[in-house]
């Protein structure tokens, strides 16, 4: 009898380890209310202000290699770039009454569709490139050739 | 003195030598490090870069050897040259001041359609960044590895150190390796991608570019890549900046040092830091072997990248591009285009490809920079 009271005064007295909780790695902030959940996607409602969410994240995020920061207009954009199961946290910055957070899973979708982007990119790119040169091109060579008809006469 | 009090010396001493800190493991880099001086003085593999690397890889893989640690808070030897020259990403920024001042764009700018063959070339660096994600490197790792079928050396060595410089040594050495193996890699996938009557093709002979041209596009490719990549800035303002040397014909001097002094000190400091960086304990592992067997994939969808893309634009164009100039769309400058020279003339002796694989070859080291600023962009 006696160890059972002691196990249970254990249990009132010292002070259990808050476990914080987690969806698809990503740490959620405890004072979030889920407001959807899907299976690569949660969103949550916190009565906390942007700030106060984002420093509990800059927190929980520390020491992780592979994660950014992007700080946007309506958004604070955290991205990870390692093997993290989730891709992505965004915490609103025009709520009024606390901040909006919402988790995304990792997905091919993104990583494809911005690989395809890029290379079109780089087709841009040199495609500005082209076309510069060619216009540029066109115009030396009729001043040059003006120039020399000039001279020969 | 006792006996004893000898022996501690005696043993003491024996420990500051290599031997008693050795590991078995060292005699694998040894091999390493003794296969790429090989390859440099007997096969002639790229002997200016692979030759310092392998050295570098085996002189730092002995124990206790003072190179590229830090000795009382003071940075080592091979520790100085690698944070000065790469951690700061100084050399290949040098080296491309170098390849400027030795590049003639003539054969570009006289056929600037080729620029697309260049970015056409740039397929396998981003289907490669797939295949290495699923494997699981991390997004900036597997944009670093990708880089390496570019084939451009100081551009694979500028991404990698800087979003994974725990890369450096095996992405440097697998970009270089694979340069020096251009004339065995392509020719094989330029066959299977052509058919006789394609790689007959003969192309019209490019017309005379004036030297305002030539002076001109330096200043025109900076400004636009400034403006869409300016990540990238770095390498190609330098690139630009040794080619306006070359082609203003008035600072001959700085054009001379630039291509020859200059490029020759930084490339003893590149290869021997990039050697340096593969000390067993890091390099003994399955990446830099995935690394390896990817980059030659890697090399062979760009060129395969490079041939698809000429037969796409001959499907709009009057004058028909040879698809075996489609190749040196990876940058290898100048090897590619030569391998596309040597394979047009096995088919006809009288077509020389040189030239008209020069522009494609010029285009795509403007292609692997311009990829490269795209990945520093999305992970900046």
């Amino acid at each position: 009898m006696k160890k059972v009271i002691f196990i249970l005064l254990a249990l009132v007295v010292i002070p259990t380890p808050s476990i914080a909780k987690k969806f698809l790695g990503a740490p959620v902030i405890p004072e979030g209310k889920v407001t959807e959940k899907m299976d690569d996607r949660l969103e949550l409602k916190t009565p906390l202000s942007h700030d106060e969410v984002l420093s509990y994240y800059k927190k929980a995020l520390k020491g992780y290699e592979n994660i950014k920061f992007r700080d946007w207009k309506n958004d604070t954009y955290i991205e990870d770039d390692g093997n993290m199961q989730w891709h992505s946290i965004t915490i609103s910055k025009t709520d009024t009454d606390g901040a909006r957070v919402v988790i995304v899973k990792d997905s091919w979708t993104w990583i494809i569709g911005t690989l395809v982007l890029r290379y079109i990119g780089v087709f841009m790119v040199l495609m500005v490139l082209f076309l510069a040169m060619t216009f540029s091109g066109k115009i030396i060579s009729s001043v040059v050739a003006k120039l020399e008809a000039k001279k020969a006469t | 003195m006792t006996a004893d009090e000898i022996l501690d010396m005696l043993y003491s001493t024996l420990h500051t030598t290599g031997v008693f800190n050795f590991q078995w493991n060292l005699i694998i880099m040894w091999a390493i490090g003794c296969l790429f001086i090989y390859l440099a003085i007997a096969k002639k593999y790229e002997p200016l870069l692979l030759l310092p690397i392998g050295f570098g890889i085996f002189i730092v893989n002995f124990p206790l050897v003072p190179l590229m640690g830090y000795s009382h808070g003071h940075a080592q030897l091979l520790q100085v040259f690698y944070h000065y020259g790469l951690e700061w990403e100084v050399i290949p920024c040098i080296i491309f001041l170098g390849l400027g001042a030795m590049t003639d764009f003539g054969p570009l700018i006289a056929n600037p359609k080729t620029l697309l063959i260049g970015a056409g070339a740039q397929l396998g660096v981003f289907i490669t960044f797939t295949g290495t994600v699923l494997v699981g490197f991390t997004l900036k790792e597997a944009a670093s590895v990708s880089i390496i079928g570019g084939a451009d050396g100081p551009t694979t060595i500028y991404l990698t150190q800087h979003l994974a410089p725990q890369l450096l040594g095996p992405n440097a050495l697998a970009a270089y390796s694979y340069m020096a193996m251009v004339p065995l890699i392509q020719p094989p996938i330029m066959r299977m991608m052509t058919n006789p009557e394609e790689r007959k093709i003969r192309m019209r002979q490019l017309r005379p570019v004036s030297r305002q041209e030539k002076i001109l596009f330096p200043l025109v490719t900076s400004g636009i890549i400034a403006l869409l990549v300016p990540a990238v800035i770095p390498l190609m303002g330098m690139f630009m900046l040794g080619n306006l040397m070359k082609e203003s014909g008035v600072v001959a001097r700085l054009t001379d040092t630039a291509q020859g002094s200059l490029m020759n000190i930084v490339t003893i400091f590149l290869g021997i830091s990039v050697g340096a960086t593969m000390h067993a304990d890091k390099f003994l592992s399955w990446k830099p072997l995935f690394i390896f067997s990817l980059g030659l994939v890697d090399f062979a969808v760009c060129t395969i990248g490079g041939i698809v893309t000429v037969k796409i634009m001959n499907l709009f164009l009057k004058e028909k591009i040879n698809p075996l100039v489609g190749s040196a769309g990876v940058s290898a400058v100048p090897m590619a285009a030569r391998v596309s020279q040597v394979q047009g003339l096995k088919y006809d002796k009288t077509n020389h490809l040189l030239m008209h694989a020069v522009g494609p070859n010029l285009a795509g080291v403007i292609g692997s920079a311009a990829a490269a600023g795209m990945f520093i962009a999305m992970f900046d």
